[in-house]
């Protein structure tokens, strides 16, 4: 019985084409714009944990609290024990890495040392003289330092590629840090430009710099201390986990404190943060997760509403057919189960078809991506300037089920009127048709 | 196998009561092969749907073998028809899409039979009724005598006790019409399935062994062919 409806059903384009192509453009358009978003969203997630958040942060919550004000003395001491307590408290699957946010006025002198320019920069400090660190690779540095090299020895320093033309700056300068050392008091040094590094936010390339975590330690008299612990999980673990995965090191952590390492200072109170506590990104998230739903609630109520109508012209083409099968014996249930069928092939066949077009468009944006540079040039949004698309079976799954589901609703609420009708109509109408 | 006791239908059009059929009381043995006749109106389409247990009497009972069809539900109603009642219709109905010998497979499909094991039964009902070679082509590829032809091995297939044909020559021309009724009239023979056709068409009156006349929802005459050929 399955083989004669599909028989029929690829014999009756009418009955089967016009579905097919609905279904297939609107789980096109679903794919398409969801994966779009979501790569959108998690390029900004990925680019605000790599450069600022991480996706869990360990972090003394007196800086926390001034973080804006980056006071360095509420940094956290004891970096290798405090990196052990970590390992053995986290999550195995999260990789640790110590960062120092600071602030100072960079200098540039002329030959004769006289300031040429100067002005305010954001500073972050990462593990970069070591060629296996695993933040060359997660920050892109090979890629990202446009001009010049990535520091090789110390004291060297990488400037954000829009703030160095703001400077003139070229390769080999000097740069004269001038900030706050850990206990209030001023500290200079000189750095030597290595590279110019394009980070793909606008407002990180204008006011940006780093420079190597041991440096910084020594520059800001800092020696075994860090402001933040950034864990990195693989792009497997959802951001829905990350809240778990906080709790569970949150767990260990009041033991800690009572019994802290003995580098700490006694008023050192740390605290683990998700990237969804910062930056106010899990209300971004809910609000993002309610429009895509909303885009997938309208993409199916449309879907719905003209396969609906589809089904509607689809019925008064068969009625004779309905009628005659209803007198034939079929009973009202089996005609509508069929119809589902259908239905479902259908919705099948349309859904996997847009998702081949959806995804499609998806891939070409995920590989080649939509550059953006010049509309993200004023946002302070940590975006990459090329923004992509992310392939994802949950972005199909997001497709294919409104597809098939508005294939088969759109079918039996056309079909409600054949199911509520009486034999004795059908057949009249049957015989006057 | 068949009663029908004291039935009236009435249906209510336009806000009043129209009575379709008047207290009819007739009763038809197996095998029979006979006909409604009346003009339109009349009340034929109705007994033929009261009878196939498309619809139900307003008052009164209709019993097929045994079975009390007013006390069946919808769906014990669909498997009644299903399993022992075969239609023809008027503008015969076939299915568009499907082949000939998809047409007259359906029935056994829906009583959930397997093509592999009726394929030759199938295929033998289209060669009895002579058209093995459109047993491929679709209904628009045939003639109108040709098409009723395959309504009628699609209401034989399945072996039924009984065929309800509504009007099954009107469309056709007499020499059609001729050969359809005397088609029917052999598998009536060879089947022994009962065939009640509704009609109005004075042709069909030579073949049946028994004619109902009904007028205006009642009963006018019921004559049986006599030995001599007459109806009486």
């Amino acid at each position: 019985m399955i083989r004669w409806i599909l028989k029929g059903m690829l014999r009756d384009k009418s009955r089967s084409l016009f579905p097919f192509l609905v279904v297939a453009v609107g789980v096109a358009l679903t794919v398409g714009l969801l994966g779009f978003m979501d790569g959108v969203f998690m390029g900004m997630i990925d680019m605000t944990a790599k450069l600022d958040t991480g996706h869990i942060r360990f972090v003394n919550k007196p800086f926390y609290e001034e973080e804006h004000l980056l006071p360095m003395d509420r940094a956290l001491a004891g970096q290798k024990k405090t990196l052990a307590w970590l390992r053995e408290h986290g999550d195995p699957r999260i990789q640790w890495s110590p960062r120092i946010r600071w602030g100072a006025i960079m200098d540039i002198p002329d030959e004769e040392g006289n300031t040429l320019s100067q002005t305010p920069v954001i500073g972050m400090a990462v593990q970069l003289l070591d060629p296996q660190s695993p933040e060359r690779k997660r920050l892109q540095l090979e890629q990202s330092v446009i001009k010049g090299k990535i520091p090789s020895r110390s004291k060297q320093i990488l400037v954000g590629y829009q703030l160095a033309e703001t400077l003139k700056l070229t390769i080999g300068d000097t740069a004269t840090l001038m900030g706050q050392t850990f206990d209030g008091g001023l500290a200079t040094d000189n750095y030597t430009v290595s590279g110019f590094i394009r980070f793909g936010v606008a407002a990180m390339d204008k006011k940006m710099v780093l420079i190597d975590l041991g440096d910084a330690q020594q520059t800001f008299y800092m020696e075994n201390m860090v402001t933040d612990w950034l864990g990195f999980l693989p792009r497997s673990v959802a951001y829905g986990d990350y809240e778990k995965i906080k709790q569970r090191i949150e767990q260990g952590l009041a033991a800690l404190i009572k019994n802290p390492p003995e580098d700490w200072a006694s008023d050192d109170e740390p605290i683990v943060l998700s990237i969804l506590d910062q930056r106010n990104l899990g209300e971004i998230i809910k609000k993002f997760e309610l429009i895509r739903g909303i885009i997938v609630m309208i993409f199916s109520f449309l879907m719905v509403l003209v396969l609906w109508n589809a089904g509607l012209i689809n019925g008064i083409h068969r009625y004779g057919e309905m009628g005659l099968r209803l007198a034939m014996g079929e009973t009202h249930k089996a005609l509508m189960a069929s119809l589902a069928l259908e239905a479902f092939a259908v919705g099948l066949a349309g859904a996997m078809a847009g998702c081949l077009v959806g995804g499609t468009v998806v891939y070409f944006l995920q590989e080649v991506g939509v550059d953006m540079g010049d509309a993200m040039a004023q946002s302070g949004l940590m975006v990459n300037d090329v923004v992509r698309g992310r392939l994802s079976v949950e972005g199909f799954i997001r497709g294919i089920v409104p597809g098939m589901t508005a294939s088969v609703a759109g079918s039996l609420i056309a079909s409600l009127a054949i199911f509520q009708r009486s034999e004795a109509n059908l057949f009249r109408e049957l015989e006057t048709g | 196998m068949l009663k029908i006791q004291n039935v009236s239908k009435v249906y209510r059009v336009g806000g009043q009561d129209f009575i379709a059929l008047h207290n009819i009381n007739l009763e038809i043995e197996d095998g029979a092969f006979m006909s409604f006749v009346g003009p339109s109106g009349s009340g034929k389409t109705t007994l033929l749907n009261l009878i196939g247990g498309l619809d139900s009497p307003t008052s009164g009972e209709v019993v097929f073998n045994g079975f009390h069809l007013n006390e069946m539900s919808r769906d014990q109603l669909a498997v009644l028809r299903r399993e022992n009642i075969g239609f023809i219709f008027q503008s015969y109905n076939l299915l568009p899409v499907y082949s000939v010998y998809e047409n007259i497979l359906f029935p056994l499909l829906l009583n959930k039979q397997k093509e592999s094991q009726v394929r030759d039964k199938v295929m033998a009902l289209v060669e009895k009724v002579g058209l093995s070679a459109e047993a491929n082509k679709k209904p628009a590829e045939l003639s109108g005598g040709q098409c009723q032809r395959v309504a009628i091995a699609r209401a034989l297939v399945k072996d039924p006790l009984l065929v309800l044909a509504d009007e099954p020559t009107a469309n056709l021309d007499v020499e059609n019409s001729h050969h359809i009724l005397e088609m029917m009239r052999t598998l009536n023979q060879e089947t022994q399935a009962a065939f009640i056709f509704s009609t109005h068409d004075e042709k069909v009156t030579r073949f049946v062994n028994r004619e109902v006349a009904l007028e205006d929802g009642y009963v006018k005459s019921d004559k049986v062919k006599q030995p001599n050929g007459e109806l009486i």
